[in-house]
């Protein structure tokens, strides 16, 4: 099976028994395992696109976001509470909060 | 619940109790989704369970992310088809007393940060939360047989030392009491929830810590050794198998005593 490039990384799907092994490689590593033994039974065909679903889902493309999850809002029964606008100009950052001094 | 066939998602899965508990139900046949924070412990333990012949999935992220635990329920059920028990095992430590004080002056030197507090609380039990919350979906949604494991700990006592580990470990060990109820409530009736209090067990946090200190604190252990982290997969495979348990904080110590450190 061709490799599958995606996310500057370059997976291999390889048969072993009746399953599918998913390996991935970086920067000249050497390839490491991101799954095994999975899809029982599928055909090279079934098992390139379920591959390529996992490594979608388990290696995701984009922007990783560190502070309010905006994509997944917090909902309170009927309320759908979401970050607030940073960009907005009267948003304050507050970074005061205590941090534990070295001894 | 049978092992063989079932999936199993470990948070902290790639070193200690999560990785005993992943290669514990790997031989046992079932398939496993190793979730860690560390990319390379989680490689080095997919291709461990590989050797072994299991079937598994190694899944990068953060449990204290809404995005990460729903990415890695997803992944889970797209490579497997399913969920059956989820242990919510990753867990940090972020020590030290709420006050100390400067013994010239007896005024108060220094205080535990917010940073240790909330890094603690927000991997220890929001991470455990959010964890058992999606799997719980996922399980109710799909119809399968469930299994949530909060692990909780010795700290359901609580320790000197460990205002912010003990404060989420003991929520920890409440949630299967809560989480039954609710589930009684609204008559969801696959999934159980059984909580794992471990005491001091041979991870590499410990056994790499100093050996008087270590020597102290098993004068209080009554067996006399710390627990391996296999006897503690080896109690969650029985919860698995058992399902007369359920709603329930099973502590695994080895008879720890209490004369020292711990306030009862």
């Amino acid at each position: 099976m061709d490799p599958i490039h995606y996310n500057d990384m370059q997976f291999t799907v390889e048969k072993r028994g009746e399953g599918w092994d998913i390996l991935y490689a970086k920067g000249g590593e050497a390839p490491a395992v991101a799954a095994a033994g999975l899809f029982p039974g599928a055909a090279e065909a079934e098992a390139r696109t379920r591959a390529l679903k996992v490594i979608r889902t388990v290696f995701p493309v984009g922007i990783r976001s560190v502070g309010p999850d905006v994509a997944h809002p917090t909902r309170v029964g009927d309320l759908r509470i979401v970050g607030p606008d940073v960009l907005h100009p009267n948003f304050i950052y507050w970074d005061k909060d205590s941090v534990t001094p070295e001894p | 619940m049978e092992i063989k066939g079932s999936v199993v998602l470990v948070t902290g899965g790639g070193n200690g109790i999560g990785e005993a508990v992943v290669k514990y139900f790997a031989r046992r046949g079932a398939k496993v989704a190793i979730v860690d924070m560390v990319q390379k412990n989680i490689d080095r333990v997919v291709k461990d369970v590989k050797e072994m012949g299991a079937e598994c999935i190694g899944i990068q992220a953060n449990v204290t992310s809404e995005a990460d635990t729903a990415r890695f329920i997803q992944g889970t059920l797209e490579a497997f088809g399913q969920l059956n028990i989820c242990v919510a095992s990753a867990g940090i430590i972020r020590d030290g007393t709420m006050l100390n004080l400067d013994p010239e002056t007896g005024q108060v030197s220094r205080k535990l940060g917010l940073d240790k507090w909330a890094a603690v609380i927000d991997t220890n039990l929001t991470g455990t939360f959010l964890t058992l919350r999606d799997a719980a979906e996922a399980m109710v949604n799909g119809g399968w047989p469930g299994l949530l494991v909060p692990i909780s700990s010795v700290n359901k006592c609580g320790q000197v030392g460990q205002l912010n580990y003990s404060s989420a470990k003991v929520a920890d060990a409440l949630m299967p009491k809560i989480i039954i109820g609710e589930f009684l409530m609204r008559g969801i009736r696959n999934i159980r929830c059984v909580a794992i209090a471990p005491g001091y067990t041979a991870t590499p946090m410990l056994t790499g810590m100093n050996q008087d200190a270590l020597k102290a604190i098993l004068e209080d252990v009554h067996l006399g050794r710390l627990v391996a982290p296999e006897e503690i997969a080896s109690i969650i495979g029985t919860a698995a198998e058992n399902e007369a348990l359920n709603a329930t904080t099973i502590e695994i110590t080895g008879g720890l005593c209490y004369p020292k450190g711990i306030a009862k």
